[in-house]
């Protein structure tokens, strides 16, 4: 009740859904990867765009509607399809392509849960009612 | 229910005091530090909206600006933190005063 | 997070196969003996790959389906003197052309150490989740 309005205000619903966006992201780069030199193999990617763009959506719902009525964990269902053919050309990504893809994707991951950490210090610090 | 602020305003009244409040202004002797307070509080709420708003603009690929958005979470945490200092001195001085036999 | 390290280990392995497969196809560059002795030139192979694990092909990863022998024709030298020469005097040597195993060579090389920079990748992302409950 006010607890999940506790746990959920503010920006922790995003950052959580960040973070399973990029690892799933990253499996299927993982498999981009090992798959380079595989003939007749077409790459798959989650479309990044897609995900902010839905995530925008349900923030603003949220902020008209209230947290309660605003659910974030069913956007998996809606971006979580792996795409093949991403790219209109059909030709697949290189790997140079490929790893700066992942490297900005693992950046993504790492900088949501620090500053997820860092909300749930916060809430932390503010139970403990003292600063250390 | 006793307010400790009150009690604080009427001990302030007897000693003089150095403006020692969180906003660091020279405050003349009409503000109370029951206003300062409360200012600081609000302070502190709209500084930990921007550092959501920041993140959560961040996370819809609204913003590149990433230090940008550390600076306002690093802001809103120290300030929130300081605010929380402040809290435990009170209550501190509110314990002792408490603890005065009449 | 962790069937990403279950990925990059079959590319590991897959990539390494290949590696063996091309060294040894340098190697044997010449060959036209069989181990037993018998006449038999040694004829180039190749890895088919495959994506799927080895044990689960339904799993995400990379695996080799098998090693297979090129069909191209051998390249024949005029010698005589040799003695596993042909009745016109020809030597059948292998069809290995050894700049382009070195090529190959060079292509799985990079594809082995982007499989390690992703293992790396991942265990960082997974390092920093750790650090959500520290």
């Amino acid at each position: 009740m006010f607890i999940d309005r506790m746990l959920n205000e503010g920006s922790t619903p995003l950052l959580e859904q960040m973070v399973r966006f990029t690892a799933a992201r990253h499996e299927l780069i993982a498999a981009d990867v090992v798959n380079i030199s595989t003939p007749g193999y077409k790459q798959k990617d989650l479309d990044l765009g897609a995900f902010q763009h839905i995530l925008a959506e349900r923030a603003e719902q949220r902020d008209s509607s209230g947290p309660e009525n605003v659910d974030f964990s069913d956007i998996d269902q809606e971006v979580d399809e792996p795409r093949g053919m991403l790219f209109h050309d059909g030709a697949n990504r290189s790997m140079d392509q490929l790893m700066s893809d992942q490297a900005k994707n693992a950046l993504m991951h790492n900088v949501a849960i620090e500053l997820l950490r860092q909300q749930f210090q916060t809430l932390e610090l503010a139970l403990k009612e003292r600063v250390s | 229910m006793i307010d400790p602020t009150s009690n604080l305003a009427v001990t302030r009244a007897s000693i003089p005091t150095a403006p020692s409040t969180p906003s660091g202004a020279g405050e003349t002797g009409g503000t109370s530090f029951a206003d300062t307070l409360k200012k600081s509080i609000d302070e502190v709420s709209r500084l930990q909206q921007d550092a959501s708003s920041a993140v959560e603009d961040l996370a819809e690929g609204k913003t590149d600006n990433m230090s940008g958005v550390m600076t306002a979470v690093e802001k809103s945490d120290l300030a929130f933190k300081t605010l929380l200092a402040i809290r435990a001195k009170l209550m501190d001085a509110y314990d002792e005063i408490k603890g005065i036999s009449v | 997070m962790f069937d990403s390290l279950d990925i990059g280990a079959s590319g590991l392995a897959a990539q390494r196969t290949r590696m063996d497969t091309i060294a040894n196809n340098i190697l044997n560059a010449r060959t036209t003996r069989n181990a037993a002795g018998g006449k038999e030139t040694y004829r180039r192979k190749f890895v088919v790959l495959a994506p799927g694990q080895a044990n689960d092909p339904s799993k995400p990863g990379v695996h080799v389906q098998e090693i297979d022998s090129d069909q191209t024709a051998f390249r024949k030298e005029y010698d005589p003197g040799h003695p596993d020469a042909d009745a016109q005097g020809y030597v059948s040597y292998p069809n290995v052309d050894t700049a382009i195993e070195t090529v190959d060579a060079m292509e799985a090389s990079r594809a082995y150490e982007a499989t390690v920079t992703m293992m790396d990748v991942t265990k960082s992302m997974i390092n920093a989740s750790l650090r959500l409950i520290a």
